[in-house]
């Protein structure tokens, strides 16, 4: 049997992967956020994961609109780095969990979820951009993604996602094997990258996120695409990926780390959560 | 009728269709030799990937927010500009209706 030992709620950008590639995680506009992931990963090394379920999304590198999944989830061996258009970053490939993600996968469907089976996976900034800070990018502990639309409408509820957490628990306690598992939720906070209201940030409903997402999860679940566009920009809708790194925590947690910072044109978050 | 939040369309799968030329040309730009052939050519290549004469134009202007209107996804759209030297803040800034330099003044304090 595995168990669930930690969450980590983190925001994911670009622009993460050009500061830590740069050296530039001192600088006075991005320290305030880079200096919240040293607690974080050491908690993480204290926590010896075998695993880590990734709930994220793809911004159209592996998925196209051709055939656009709702959930897709990753079996494979290795999960190769995307060129998302700019060419990749000097990083490894992960490592995926075929063993792991084929036996999420039955519990998943018998939970009835049915996402999209993938053999062939590669993952991009969503998941490639804050892990190095959390990570010794030889990337030990192996990933096994969950990737979430949430990009073209219609796209699962906040409810959905709360619900899908829950069920990653439940296939994570009936593993055969004695396994510790890290489940991380990925996305937001606030942003608009596009149209009249382009480089909205909200930093008050930011941090009212954050407060309810550990004490309060059930009112964010309860809550209309509407209501987090409206708040946290069309982009921001990406928040409803942490609901479910929540529920896989059980109903009480421990805050481990919290850290906010909106430098620019993102409200970027971090949150790593201990179950109780 | 698109649901609006705040002046801007919802992305949906009908919005994704409309621009499902330029979406699809941009998700091409994720391999590294089709972006060479898209910058030495633009627009003979956007002809090849099935451009409409107004998308070309569109592209030949860098027109980044008549190509959100037209159903480019954001997410999209910047490999497009990002293959021809344009950034995000100038991408997002155009698809409200302003230059790189209006935007960063209208932060100027935030």
């Amino acid at each position: 049997m595995g168990r669930v030992v930690g969450g980590i709620g983190s925001s994911h950008a670009p622009s993460f992967g050009t500061v830590y590639d740069k050296g530039q995680q001192k600088d006075p506009m991005w320290a305030p956020l880079f200096d919240g992931y040293a607690p974080v990963r050491a908690w993480l090394e204290s926590l010896r994961p075998d695993l880590y379920v990734i709930v994220y999304n793809d911004h159209m590198n592996r998925f196209f609109f051709d055939a656009y999944p709702t959930f897709a989830l990753g079996a494979c061996e290795v999960h190769p780095q995307a060129d998302e258009g700019w060419g990749k970053r000097d990083l490894p490939d992960m490592r995926g969990d075929p063993q792991f993600a084929w036996h999420l996968a039955r519990c998943l469907v018998e939970d009835e979820f049915d996402p999209t089976i993938c053999q062939e996976m590669s993952i991009d900034h969503g998941v490639m951009s804050f892990m190095p800070m959390l990570a010794d990018t030889n990337w030990r502990t192996p990933v096994v993604p969950i990737a979430v639309n949430v990009i073209q409408h219609p796209i699962p509820t906040a409810r959905r996602l709360y619900k899908l957490g829950a069920a990653v628990r439940r296939a994570v306690e009936c593993y055969e094997k004695d396994i510790n598992v890290v489940v991380m939720g990925t996305g937001g906070l606030s942003h608009q990258l596009q149209g009249a209201r382009f480089g909205f940030v909200n930093q008050e409903w930011d941090n009212q996120f954050l407060d309810q997402i550990e004490d309060e999860p059930e009112v964010l679940a309860s809550l209309s695409h509407r209501d987090y566009m409206e708040r946290g920009g069309t982009e921001g809708i990406e928040m409803i990926n942490w609901l479910a790194m929540r529920s896989a925590l059980g109903p009480s947690v421990k805050r481990v780390q919290r850290t906010y910072h909106a430098p620019m044109i993102t409200g970027y978050g971090l949150l790593a959560l201990a179950p109780v | 009728m698109d649901e609006m939040i705040a002046g801007t369309p919802v992305f949906t799968g009908e919005r994704a269709h409309a621009g499902y030329r330029l979406n699809r040309m941009a998700m091409s730009l994720t391999d590294a030799g089709h972006r060479a052939r898209f910058v030495a050519d633009e627009l003979g290549y956007a002809r090849e990937m099935g451009l409409d004469e107004t998308e070309v134009e569109m592209v030949r202007q860098r027109d980044w927010k008549a190509m959100n209107d037209a159903g480019c996804s954001i997410y999209l759209l910047i490999k497009i500009a990002g293959s021809l030297g344009q950034s995000l803040l100038q991408v997002g800034a155009h698809t409200s209706g302003r230059t790189l330099e209006e935007f960063m003044a209208s932060r100027k304090g935030h």
